[in-house]
């Protein structure tokens, strides 16, 4: 479970804080959402998750580990894998196959178990035969599945995206949701950042965001469409 | 986009199967061979260096493209030595010496020769073998607290973002070409004060780049300073020795080396 439990966190350069008195839990395996304006503090928050931000106040577990214990970042990364917003910041490799690698050569892993991943990284994403080829000759949506594939093959058990089917054409866009739904059916929590409620309908939680606080939290998409 | 010198090319060739290290030991000794080589020596390693090419299959178009950035620095290494060197003047041209003559043509050859080894190790090897070669090379930098993980992810960053600032290079100039920006027409100064425009939302772009890129390689593990395994293993195999000894035995034997 990753737990949020009074939650501020200001940025330094910055008088107003980001977050304020942000206090939500996600169960293993569900599906949330988190809607709301730019600026509303949605990416500051799942930045939290990933032990990438620390909390100014508060505190934030996953899986019983507090983030704020570096000792712990290594593993906490591990089980939280994040996909960034623009996935040409994501790709560190020079070919598909070596950017998949990234992550479990962090990992210290041997190397034949690092090809597996990647190859079964690479397949759950039906970029199997990418392997060679090089990322800036990629897609759009291409490079969008790469960063996914980048972050299966840590083996997470959550998997927070920041606004993943932004920029896509919509047949990519659809193919982008529905794998983000088979891997959430497969037993992996998803913490899914969009301003689109078209692409949350299958979440099992909203939350709405503003102004650095959590406005409303409601159940379905569906239940947030028939509130307004 | 025009940037396509010394991209790795798949081939199943003897040249493209050995082990990284030894073609970057052998570039090295090359090297140092082309910038000491006399006639002999000289026509020697073009041979070598031939010989390479077409055992890797490399298209001479492709090893040609690599020099085509370079062309104003080799007409400028020439003329230098061709006016400028003292000697015996040439028979009907007394301007230009025959030591002058000589001189031009061996030393563009030898910039062009190193261009062409650089080219066939960079097309024969796959930028991650090339990274794990030179990660190996890196490790006695550990004396001096220097991470030979880290300055292999250094060089294999440089090498993937490297396509992506030229993108980003077209990109900028696009959208200034489309407010009436003219890169092509102009004098001196002004195509400098245009390259500066350029220049500048690039490094800006870079720099915000840098640390989202940062972010992201945290989020997935990378800690500076820790180690780090490679999906794939070097192992030295009989046909690096072989590699190794035939062309050492060649260089001593032509006295190239040593």
């Amino acid at each position: 479970m990753i737990k949020a439990e009074n939650l501020a966190y200001s940025y330094a350069d910055q008088s107003m804080p980001a977050l304020k008195e942000i206090n939500l839990a996600i169960e293993e395996g569900e599906y949330l959402a988190v809607v709301g304006p730019i600026g509303c503090g949605k990416t500051t928050l799942i930045k939290h998750f990933n032990a990438l931000l620390t909390p100014t106040e508060g505190n934030v577990w996953v899986d019983g580990m507090n983030t704020k214990d570096a000792s712990l970042a290594g593993e906490i990364r591990r089980r939280v894998g994040m996909v960034f917003q623009n996935p040409d910041n994501q790709i560190v490799g020079m070919t598909v196959e070596e950017d998949v690698a990234f992550g479990p050569e962090n990992l210290r892993l041997p190397p034949a178990e690092i090809g597996q991943r990647v190859e079964a990284a690479l397949e759950a994403v039906g970029m199997k035969n990418y392997a060679r080829r090089r990322p800036h000759t990629l897609s759009g949506g291409e490079k969008r599945l790469l960063t996914i594939a980048d972050i299966l093959a840590m083996n997470p058990k959550y998997i927070v995206l920041d606004e993943p089917a932004s920029s896509l054409d919509p047949s990519t866009r659809e193919l982008v949701l529905a794998l983000l739904r088979r891997l959430n059916n497969q037993g992996i929590a998803m913490i899914h950042i969009t301003h689109h409620l078209e692409e949350i309908t299958f979440a099992d939680r909203v939350v709405v965001m503003d102004c650095g606080r959590i406005k409303e939290s409601a159940g379905r998409a569906r239940e947030l469409l028939h509130g307004l | 986009m025009g940037y396509k010198f010394g991209y790795y090319m798949h081939g199943e060739s003897v040249l493209h199967t050995l082990d990284p290290r030894v073609k970057i030991a052998a570039l090295t000794v090359a090297g140092l061979a082309v910038l000491r080589a006399d006639a002999l020596a000289a026509a020697v390693i073009t041979v070598l260096v031939a010989g390479a090419a077409l055992i890797a299959r490399l298209p001479a178009t492709r090893l040609l493209d690599a020099l085509k950035p370079m062309k104003i620095f080799f007409t400028l290494i020439f003329l230098l030595h061709l006016f400028f060197t003292e000697g015996r003047p040439l028979p009907l041209i007394p301007l230009i010496s025959v030591e002058g003559l000589w001189n031009g043509l061996l030393f563009t050859w030898r910039f062009i020769f190193l261009i062409f080894s650089a080219a066939i190790l960079t097309m024969t090897t796959r930028p991650s073998d090339l990274v794990s070669g030179l990660k190996w090379i890196f490790r006695p930098l550990k004396l001096f607290s220097l991470s030979s993980d880290d300055l292999a992810v250094m060089v294999a960053m440089t090498l993937r973002f490297v396509p992506a600032l030229l993108q980003e290079i077209d990109q900028i100039k696009e959208a200034q070409m489309a407010r009436g920006a003219d890169f092509k027409r102009g004098s001196l100064t002004e195509k400098v004060k245009r390259i500066s425009l350029l220049a500048l939302p690039l490094v800006r772009n870079s720099i915000l780049r840098a640390e989202e890129v940062a972010q992201g390689m945290e989020g997935r593990g990378y800690c500076l300073g820790e180690s780090r395994t490679c999906i794939r293993e070097l192992r030295a195999t009989a046909k690096d020795f072989i590699f190794i000894v035939t062309l050492g035995t060649v260089l001593i034997f032509t006295e190239i080396i040593l």
